[in-house]
Formats: C-alpha cells, sequence, structure tokens
C-alpha cells in the first residue's frame, strides 16, 4: 500500500470541474510525473494534492488520514511543495530564504536552533548555493534562483516533494542540472518525487512513473515504455509522433512529430511550425 | 545562515536611532511655548525645580513626548503587518479606513454630546477606537469570499473605498455641528496631538506591551505571508487563520494610536520601508528598526510642528504628511 493517493477525486473551480474522477496512486520513494497538454488539469492536480487549493469530492489520503482533516504544519514536514515560478524574493538573501523553509519545525520566537542551522546548510551545499547564502535572491541567475527554492523545499526535510514545471524559463544545462539534482535526491535519500513537466523527453528519461492527463482524466499511466507511446502521445496532444529510443539513456524519446488537425495534409504542413510552437509550450 | 554583517548592521542602526530619539526628546523637553532652559532639565527631573516649571515638563511636555513616540512606534507596526499580509509596500493603516472610520467615530460623538464635560474627553479614545474597529470589521466583510477567503488586493481596494465613503459621511456630519464643534473635529482629522495627558499614555500603553511583542513572535508567519501563497501553505502556514489575527493586531495598534493623537497618515507606510530598505525584508530584522523610525518620526515631526509657528503650531498629521506625500511619490516612481 502506498502513502499516497487520491480517491475519486474532483476538483475545480466554481461550477467548472478541471479535475474528474481521479483515482491515482502515487509510487513511494520514485519519481513520479504529470505530463499533459495545456490546461489538462495536472497543475490543479498537483496543487489539490498538496492541498494548495481545496477539491471539491472525493479524498486524497496521505499515511491513512485525509490531508483535508490533518494540521497544515504537519503536512508540511511530510510534503514540500515548489509552486510554479514563485515570484521574486524581494530583497531576501539565499540563507533567509531558505531558513524559511524550518517554519514547520520553528516554535515560540522561530530563532535558529544548532539543528536548523545543520539543515540549512545541508540543503544550501546540496544546491549547490552555499557560496550564494549571503546573496539576494534577486541578484542570481534564474538557474540558481530555481535552486534556491528547491533548497528552501529541502530544508522542510519532507519524504515527498512535488514541483510544478521546475524547469520552466531555464536553458538546456540548467534544466539539465535541476533534473539530475532531483534524480540524485530520489536515489541517494529515497525521497519521493512528483513534478509536472512539458517535456516528454523530460520525463522519459527521469520518471520512473508516468501519469498522462487529458481534458482532467487519466489516458494512461505506467513507466516511460508504457506512457511515452505513438497511440497515448496521439491521444494527449494530438500529434503524430515518432517514438525512437535514447541513445544514451536507452529510455523511450519522441524524435520528432507533427499535428494531427486537419485533414488536408498541405494545411497540415504549413500550420504545424506555426502552431507547434504555441501548443507545445 | 543569516548575514552577521547584516545583524551588526542592524544593531549598530538600533543604537543611533535610541540615541536619536533621546536627543530629540531633550531638545523636544525645552523647546515650546513657555521654554524650559536645558541646565534645568536634571534639577527639575529630580524634583528641584519650581511649581512652574514642574508643570510645563511633567504635565505638558513629557506626556506629549510619551504620546507620539509610542503612537508613532504603533503606526509603525501596524503599517508593517499590513504591508506583509497585503504584499503590497505602499499599504499604511490609513488605507483599512483606520484614520477615516476613528473620524466619523468622533464626529457622530459629537453631535450628540456636549463638548465641555471635562469626562467626555477620555471618552473620545474609546468612541475613536469603535469607530476605526467598526470600519476595519467591515472591509474585512466586504473583502472576505467564501472561496478564496481574504483577498489582499480586494482588502486594499475596498479599504480606499470604505475611507472616501467615510470621509464623505464626516463631511455631511460636520456641517450640522456647531462652530466650536467644527473644530474640534477638524483639528483631529489633521492629527494635533490631543490626548496629551498620562491617563492617554495609560490607555495606549497596554496595547502596545501587549500587541508588539505579539507581533515579533509572530514575525515567522508574517515573512511567509509576504510571499506567495501557494509557497507560505507549502510550509505550513494556515494563512486564513493567520492573516485574520495579523489584521486584527494592525488595527488594534492603529487604532489605539489614532483615537489619541488624531488623523495621522504616512508614518506606517514610511518607517517600515526605510526599515526594510536599510535590513532587508526578513520581519525579525526590520520590526525592530521600524518600531524606532515610526516613533522617532512621530516624535520629531511634533517637535518640529508645534514650535514652528506661533503660538498653535501645525499639526503633526500634517507634518508627518508634509515629509510623507513627497516619500511616497519617490516610492511609486522608483516601483515604475
Amino acid at each position: 500500500m502506498v502513502r499516497l493517493f487520491t480517491d475519486q477525486l474532483h476538483i475545480g473551480y466554481g461550477e467548472r470541474l478541471i479535475v474528474k474522477d481521479m483515482t491515482i496512486e502515487i509510487p513511494d520513494q520514485k519519481i513520479t510525473t504529470i505530463i499533459g497538454s495545456n490546461g489538462c488539469g495536472k497543475s490543479t492536480l498537483l496543487k489539490a494534492i498538496t492541498r494548495i487549493i481545496s477539491h471539491q469530492s472525493g479524498t486524497i489520503i496521505l499515511d491513512g488520514q485525509s490531508i483535508s482533516k490533518e494540521g497544515t504544519k504537519t503536512l508540511a514536514k511530510k510534503m514540500a511543495i515548489l509552486p510554479q515560478t514563485p515570484e521574486s524574493a524581494a530583497g531576501l538573501t539565499v540563507g533567509e530564504l531558505v531558513s524559511y523553509g524550518r517554519f514547520p519545525y520553528q516554535k515560540g520566537f522561530a530563532r535558529l536552533t544548532k539543528k536548523d542551522l545543520e539543515v540549512i546548510h545541508w540543503a544550501l551545499e546540496v544546491t549547490g548555493i552555499e557560496e550564494f547564502k549571503y546573496r539576494p535572491v534577486d541578484a542570481l541567475s534564474g538557474g540558481q534562483r530555481q535552486r534556491v527554492w528547491i533548497a528552501m523545499a529541502l530544508a522542510q526535510e519532507t519524504d515527498m516533494i512535488f514541483l510544478d514545471e521546475p524547469t520552466t524559463y531555464l536553458d538546456m544545462a540548467h534544466q539539465l542540472e535541476v533534473l539530475e539534482l532531483l534524480e540524485k535526491l530520489n536515489e541517494v535519500q529515497g525521497r519521493t518525487i512528483v513534478m509536472v513537466l512539458h517535456d516528454l523527453n523530460q520525463a522519459a528519461r527521469f520518471a520512473d512513473y508516468i501519469i498522462a492527463l487529458k481534458d482532467g482524466q487519466i489516458v494512461k499511466e505506467g513507466t516511460s515504455e508504457e506512457v511515452i507511446k505513438r497511440d497515448v502521445l496521439k491521444d494527449v496532444f494530438q500529434i503524430d509522433a515518432e517514438i525512437g529510443r535514447d541513445p544514451r539513456t536507452n529510455k523511450p524519446m519522441c524524435v520528432t512529430y507533427n499535428l494531427l488537425k486537419g485533414e488536408d495534409l498541405h494545411e497540415k504542413a504549413t500550420s504545424t511550425i506555426s502552431t507547434a510552437v504555441h501548443t507545445y509550450s | 545562515m543569516i548575514d552577521p554583517n547584516l545583524i551588526k548592521k542592524q544593531r549598530i542602526i538600533l543604537l543611533l536611532l535610541i540615541g536619536a530619539i533621546f536627543l530629540t526628546m531633550i531638545v523636544s523637553m525645552g523647546l515650546g511655548y513657555s521654554s524650559v532652559s536645558y541646565d534645568r532639565l536634571i534639577p527639575i527631573i529630580l524634583g528641584e525645580g519650581t511649581f512652574k516649571e514642574e508643570f510645563v515638563l511633567f504635565s505638558i511636555r513629557l506626556p506629549r513626548i510619551f504620546i507620539t513616540l509610542l503612537a508613532g512606534m504603533a503606526l509603525a507596526v501596524s503599517g508593517a503587518i499590513l504591508q506583509g499580509i497585503t504584499r503590497n509596500d505602499l499599504a499604511d493603516p490609513g488605507i483599512i479606513g483606520i484614520n477615516a472610520g476613528a473620524g466619523v467615530g468622533i464626529a457622530a460623538f459629537f453631535l450628540y454630546f456636549p463638548i465641555e464635560a471635562g469626562s467626555f474627553v477620555y471618552v473620545l479614545p474609546l468612541v475613536a477606537f469603535i469607530g476605526a474597529l467598526l470600519t476595519a470589521f467591515l472591509i474585512y466583510i466586504f473583502s472576505y469570499s467564501k472561496q478564496s477567503g481574504l483577498q489582499p488586493v480586494k482588502l486594499v481596494l475596498i479599504g480606499i473605498g470604505f475611507s472616501m465613503a467615510c470621509s464623505g459621511a464626516m463631511v455631511i456630519l460636520i456641517s450640522s455641528a456647531e462652530r466650536q464643534k467644527v473644530d474640534f473635529i477638524a483639528k483631529w482629522l489633521a492629527g494635533n496631538i490631543w490626548g496629551t495627558d498620562w491617563p492617554f499614555i495609560l490607555a495606549i500603553l497596554p496595547w502596545i506591551i501587549i500587541l508588539i511583542p505579539f507581533t515579533l513572535y509572530k514575525a515567522n508567519r508574517l515573512n511567509l505571508l509576504g510571499l506567495s501563497e501557494p509557497v507560505a501553505i507549502g510550509v505550513g502556514v494556515s494563512i486564513e487563520r493567520e492573516r485574520l489575527v495579523l489584521l486584527l493586531t494592525a488595527v488594534a495598534l492603529a487604532a489605539a494610536a489614532v483615537s489619541v493623537t488624531g488623523g495621522i497618515a504616512f508614518i506606517g507606510l514610511m518607517a517600515p520601508h526605510i526599515a526594510k530598505s536599510l535590513v532587508g525584508p526578513r520581519n525579525q530584522l526590520f520590526m525592530p528598526i521600524a518600531i524606532l523610525v515610526g516613533g522617532w518620526l512621530l516624535l520629531l515631526a511634533d517637535t518640529i510642528g508645534r514650535n514652528i509657528v506661533e503660538p498653535a503650531g501645525i499639526a503633526a498629521g500634517i507634518m508627518t504628511a508634509l515629509i510623507g506625500a513627497p516619500y511616497f511619490i519617490y516610492l511609486l516612481l522608483r516601483k515604475s
């Protein structure tokens, strides 16, 4: 039995349902990736599981207890969340921001204890930002900033870490840097990682388990071998994808793709270039 | 993990501010309509002054000095809290209708009660306090939505709307009042420190003694409320509850201050802002500085205002507005 699962989860804003009847299990100590096109409800699902937003019906169970009934501070010791591109931490230094991650453990006037300092130090070290600890967060590059936020989540010392598109706005090298850091945290410390990713090949390469969503419902879930397949991608993204193998990792990868929409072949070919970027962004 | 240099800087600034406050207090003790010479200050405090000297110092100057100091501190903390929970550096107790609400309370009170009766003077802070609290409560109700809770942006907008409405209501109330009463209300609105007697200090002191340490105790929550909502929830802040508790704290502090000083704006805006620009936005660091800056600014504004024009002087509220308005414009320009 896994620690975290949902049962018949419905999430929506007002009348509109974003996620419908979702029953999923999050494998422990694995990297799980949620994929799907824009507006399919993947971020919404992530936010509901981490109680950032409330759900309309159904349950989310963590360690045998519904998260709606659990204290928010207790949950913060079990799961950390890195929201999509957190806004700037105006004026804060790196060390200060990372120290905020200790909140669930603080009591009284919240002076940093020896234990707090040790954990913060470790979080800075493992994310490779120790040298910036006295610098303002705003003065760092995008990749470094993302690592600061990850360090803050690590300072929370949770078994589970949720990330909403952690690689957005980063260049290729920094994207890989972030994902490799997460992989290391998973492998070395056995932390459960759940993230929303846009890049299919990154999902295939780093995830042990992939959940593909469309219109708020699961199309397919399983390993990358089971999910990154022509028919699944056709259904999820409306694309005609060519699936090959990554020569280095031997994982499945989407080599090239076209849009499916439009009967006329000529029209399809010309619209691909202009809209592919749009759809895929 | 906190830069030791930053902490050192904070300590030095705190010491400098304490020095500045003492200096301003001493200067303020001597200045005024009937002057007390500086070489007589220590003998008077030791009880060797003449009746006139003692009366001026103990019954006029000192209460006024302490009231302005305490009110400035309360307004600074109130502003710091509001800036934190609304995530808006331009927030000030004025925006949640404190000044306007207290003003309406005072104006309405005057319509129904005689101005002469001595004991009524001591009811005034209470009336102002209730007016402010009531307005803040209404603003809260209107900016609360069942689905998304208390929305900071909505709070600011509705607060501004209420301030305007209260100002309008006040004009109507004043227009039907007697001339003598209008004078007092107008002075109150201008922030003419009027509650200059020891009982008023006793009225404001408990709020400060309880709520300022309480705010410092909540500093780590304020830090997180200042970041984005998902981040705050993610580390386990129950944002709805904390926002409400802190909002109430801010309202109580500002209402306690304004009820004895009259309508004073800009201190709650400037003090936290100056402090943040010195040591950054971490509440544990900047809050003590903001408190001292707030107290000092109001004391300084009142000392100058009181002596600049003979004999009545310029109201402290107008003095702070004279300093505050350009500062506000500077902030806006720098933001864009």
